[in-house]
């Protein structure tokens, strides 16, 4: 009898205390920097509160970060023994390597693997493959957008080419832009030019020099990545081709080497290129910058050109974000609970009706409606499997950083053979921790 | 006639200085009030044709934090100049007034300890920090700020103090002061100008940090108004009219603090306190 | 006729009074309370510079020693097992780094002087009696305001060649006809970027030597006038060597913050085109963050410290060489 009265008593009080207490809760930090943009912001507020609702016994607090700081900020505070749980980061390129290499981040295998054996199916093999480093995952796979051609039918159609045929080979390429040099106001200069690039040291060079690369059959480094391989022909024809642009035909506008990726599309909102290479990012960019041109007559949209006779593999690279977890966190289960549900196929869809972005998931992007009803949509999709990424090692952003200057030089008058031998030296002596004392690489 | 001269050449010249300095800030502020497209107009224009408060202002000021950034802003710049300004006239009138064991070297140490560069040393006071429990703090911040400005301060109120007489305290003395008394009661108001100097770049330094701040706060309650409006570089442009208003709305307090205290920059050495 | 010799506010103390042993009430005082000498010189000495050292010791102690020592070994990851000069030799034949210390006396030298000439010619006309000084003097101090990644954006924008007001000015006035890319062509890029670090450092500068000025007494000047000296003579012979202290204080104190400055050089162009504006502090900010090599980040940021320590060494002899 008095035993079960106390167990009345016990049931009727934990009753009470989690009826007053809530369940137990726990807290965990999600750091994103789109929390900045108001749509986005919109869209990941909305998520989350849907997350939370679905998973009553985790709260989530936002962190917000500007694109440009986040690296710093996360290396600090993961350094430091802090830092938020779960970090959306990219370009892929830029970080992944460099974090997981020095142990930043969780190691997601055992979550992945307890999900059940076809858990990875749905992506990109390309994707899961960028986020495996040393044989364990270390990140999800996040926005996965390809370069493209965007071109503007009107100065086609002014300068007399066909709106409807935009360049296939780089020769063609050529030609067109050389047509759509020209003076368009008629005071006697030239006021509008062919094609606008990024030339500034940023990441978003890579994005449009890399798919001149691959293009012409070439690559950055050997497969072994152990030497640089711009050495090879294709790379210096290439090299040279781009170079040439700007320096012998100057078919791109003046002060290339200060302009970055958003100059850039300045440049082509105000109707001074005619075309640029681009991501699913373009459109609306260009969109906002002149709100009162119907944008949507205008836009062309094409697979970056080949060289004639080529068709090699792969002519485009793509851009790649990932969501991964700190290795400081205190809750790496409810944190896997979080990247699970942002990378789940109902929010991948959710990403690109809210803010126009590409999933890396395949049941979405060549699946679903709405990115198959939009026309840049629909080549940026078409475009992944023919895409492929740099490597993916913890010397690329210095890597990057000599071909980047080697091309700045080369627009600057430097003669291009010059420029990109240097480059080629200097990437073999960062790569020099990759061979054994002895191995030595071709010279240029 | 000469006078005249001269002054026509000097108010000249500091129109010229004038106008050097405005520029920047008239393009700044007449960006504030822009439309977002405008703002991308090519060639610029040099007044909005369709002037906007909402774009700007109105925009940056409905950021959920706005003000929380600003007093956080207010109080880790005002508490690190006061302090750094404090322990450096301190230091200031001990290197001055005394000779003792080690001065030169002492002196050496302060200037090389800002030879460093913030980057290198980000990283192992966050670890301190963290390790303190004065991480996300503003005592974390304060104390990072003063030791970036002390420096400075007690360098700078060196000299300062020795352009002091020390007939001045010690006559304080003989009227039965003691050391400290003397030093606060003679020294200090004498050197105003090279406190209000020090006080000033204090406060700027800290208002306008981003690496710091950057990485010593995680949540947004704590942020300042330069990193909050950092963010408004976003991966793709930047925000300008809202960038542009923040900033013209951040400018606002180191004007307010210049305006009080620059009636102290005039020092009143009279009274025949130097025979020279 | 004004004496053709400088006139100092300070008489300069031979030293003799220090040890004068008198009767008079002052020294006898003197020797008990007011010695700034020996062991109860130093005693109040150190109590007084106690705070600073203190503070500094507590704060900037452990990193500064960390940083240091990281310039050796990966203490963070191995500790000291590794200890190695290799970071060192490897800074000594890497020709990027000594590109970038050519870029660092360039633009250091730049600034420093255009911040001293422009700081100076300020202060010397706010320190005198015009019309509307409270104005100007805040119209002198409006750049300080801004903080420098701000002003570094606002700067490119304003250079660039065709949104920007730079040429958009000049095209207007007539005064050339072609775009300038003033932040895209090497030769031009680092006297656009001294330009805008100037606008926004030299108030500092003036600041110091408006203090400066005013703690020049009035009646020099006054007693000078009164003996017929023009503006020209008052400045060479009564505000300059009075404040030629200062003038060193602003000057190393100067140049060790423009060896530093990171922000604005950053954000207008992040070293290039093709390392032109590549100063020390943006190659050991990128081989710290975006390379992850700190090790070699902290042998070049320890190599420029041993640099600027240097150069400084004549500076700290002066300013101990007072009392």
């Amino acid at each position: 009898m008095a035993r079960r009265v106390l167990v009345a008593w016990l049931v009727a009080g934990l009753t009470l205390g989690f009826a007053v207490a809530g369940l137990p809760k726990v807290k965990i930090v999600f750091s994103d920097w789109h929390l900045v943009e108001p749509h986005w912001e919109k869209a990941l507020k909305e998520a989350i509160a849907q997350f939370m609702t679905e998973n009553p016994d985790i709260e989530v607090e936002l962190e917000y970060v500007s694109y440009a700081e986040k690296e710093t900020k996360y290396m600090t505070a993961i350094e430091a023994g802090v830092g938020p749980d779960v970090m959306h980061l990219g370009p892929i390129e830029v970080s992944f390597a460099l974090f997981a290499s020095r142990g930043y981040f969780l190691d997601l295998t055992p979550f992945i693997k307890a999900e059940g054996p076809d858990f990875l199916s749905p992506w990109y093999p390309a994707t899961i493959a960028a986020v495996t480093y040393n044989g364990r995952i270390y990140a999800m796979p996040g926005d996965f957008m390809s370069m493209f051609l965007m071109y503007n039918k009107r100065l086609f159609a002014e300068a007399g080419l066909d709106p409807e045929k935009p360049p296939t080979t780089w020769e063609e390429f050529l030609e067109y832009a050389k047509q759509l040099t020209r003076d368009r106001d008629g005071d006697g200069r030239i006021d509008t030019w062919g094609f606008g690039t990024v030339g500034k040291v940023d990441p978003g060079f890579q994005l449009r020099f890399t798919p001149l690369l691959y293009s012409f059959g070439a690559d950055y480094l050997t497969p072994d990545y152990k030497c640089s391989a711009l050495n090879t022909p294709s790379a210096k024809e290439a090299f040279k081709f781009w170079v040439e642009l700007y320096t012998v035909h100057k078919v791109i506008p003046p002060g290339v080497t200060d302009m970055s990726p958003g100059k850039v599309r300045e440049q082509f909102a105000a109707e001074k290129v005619a075309m640029i290479l681009t991501s699913g990012w373009g459109p609306p960019i260009v969109k906002s910058i002149r709100p009162d041109v119907n944008w949507d007559e205008i836009l062309g949209f094409a697979p970056v050109p080949v060289k004639a006779g080529l068709d090699p593999e792969y002519r485009t690279t793509a851009w790649l974000s990932y969501w991964a977890i700190n290795r400081n966190t205190k809750h790496p289960d409810a944190a896997w609970k979080l990247v699970k549900f942002i990378t789940s196929k109902a929010m991948e869809e959710k990403w690109f009706r809210d803010a126009n972005v590409l999933s890396s998931r395949r049941d979405v992007t060549e699946v679903y409606e709405p990115i198959l009803a939009s026309p840049s949509a629909r080549i940026n999709a078409a475009e992944l499997s023919r895409a492929k990424m740099v490597p993916l090692i913890p010397e690329w952003p210095r890597i990057i950083e000599a071909v980047n200057i080697a091309v700045q030089k080369g627009f600057l008058g430097v003669d291009p053979d010059l420029a990109l031998s240097e480059a080629h030296a200097l990437i073999n002596e960062i790569l020099a921790g990759y061979r054994v004392p002895g191995e030595a690489c071709p010279g240029y | 006639m000469r006078r005249k001269v001269s002054q026509v050449l000097t108010y000249f010249f500091l129109f010229g200085v004038v106008v050097f300095n405005i520029i920047p800030f008239y393009w700044m502020l007449i960006t504030s009030f822009k439309t977002d497209a405008e703002a991308y107009a090519i060639p610029p224009t040099w007044w909005p044709m369709r002037p906007t408060l909402y774009e700007g202002y109105g925009k940056v000021l409905m950021w959920t934090n706005f003000p929380r950034h600003f007093l956080n802003s207010l109080i880790v710049s005002l508490g690190s100049a006061i302090l750094s300004t404090l322990v450096g006239a301190f230091a200031g009138y001990g290197f001055s007034r005394f000779q003792f064991l080690g001065r030169s070297f002492l002196l050496g140490v302060l200037l090389a300890s800002q030879m460093l560069p913030g980057v290198l040393l980000v990283g192992p006071y966050f670890k301190m920090l963290v390790k303190i429990k004065l991480y996300n703090t503003y005592l974390g911040l304060i104390l990072a700020f003063t030791t970036l400005t002390l420096p400075f301060s007690a360098w700078m109120l060196t000299g300062f103090i020795d352009t002091v007489p020390h007939e001045l305290d010690e006559a304080a003395m003989i009227d039965g002061c003691t050391r400290i008394h003397a030093f606060l009661k003679v020294v200090f108001p004498l050197i105003t100008p090279g406190m209000v100097a020090t006080l000033i770049f204090a406060f700027l330094l800290a208002w306008g940090d981003l690496l710091w701040v950057l990485c010593l706060t995680s949540t947004d309650s704590m942020a300042t108004i330069t990193l909050g409006l950092s963010r408004l570089v976003t991966q793709f442009r930047i925000i300008w009219p809202q960038l542009m208003a923040g900033s013209v709305i951040a400018a606002i307090p180191p004007m307010v603090l210049y305006l009080i205290l620059q009636n102290y920059l005039v020092k009143g050495l009279t009274g025949g306190a130097v025979k020279g | 006729m004004f004496r053709v010799r400088p006139v100092l506010a300070i008489k300069k103390e031979k030293g003799a009074d220090a040890g004068k042993q008198g009767v008079s009430p002052l020294n006898s005082y003197r020797r008990f309370f007011g010695s700034t000498t020996g062991l109860w010189g130093a005693k109040q000495g150190y109590f007084f510079i106690l705070p600073c050292f203190l503070l500094l010791l507590l704060v900037l102690g452990f990193p500064t020693i960390m940083a240091v020592l990281n310039s050796f070994a990966p203490i963070w990851t191995t500790g000291l097992k590794n200890f190695t000069l290799n970071y060192y030799r490897r800074l000594l034949q890497d020709y990027i780094f000594w590109n970038t210390v050519l870029k660092t006396i360039y633009f250091v030298g730049g600034t420093v002087t255009l911040h001293l000439i422009l700081g100076f010619c300020v202060a010397f006309v706010l320190n005198k009696e015009i019309r509307a000084r409270r104005f100007f003097r805040v119209m002198a101090i409006l750049p300080w305001t801004v903080p420098d990644v701000i002003a570094g954006l606002i700067w490119a924008w304003m250079y660039d060649p065709i949104s920007g007001i730079v040429n958009d000015f000049l095209h207007r006035v007539g005064l050339v006809r072609s775009t300038i890319e003033w932040l895209a062509t090497p030769t031009l890029v680092m006297p656009s970027v001294i330009i805008a670090d100037t606008w926004r450092g030299y108030p500092f500068v003036m600041l110091v030597l408006l203090a400066g000025m005013q703690a020049i007494p009035k009646e020099l000047y006054e007693a000078a006038r009164v003996d017929g000296a023009t503006w020209w003579q008052e400045l060479c012979y009564i505000t300059l060597p009075n404040l030629k202290r200062m003038i060193f204080i602003a000057s190393i104190l100067d140049i060790i913050w423009q060896t530093r400055r990171f922000g604005l050089i950053w954000v207008m162009t992040e070293g290039g085109p093709a390392r032109a504006t590549e100063v020390i502090s943006v190659l050991a900010y990128k081989t710290y963050f975006k390379f992850f090599d700190f090790e070699y980040a902290s042998a070049m940021s320890v190599a420029m410290a041993v640099f600027l320590f240097v150069i400084g060494l004549p500076y700290i002899r002066m300013m101990a060489r007072r009392v």
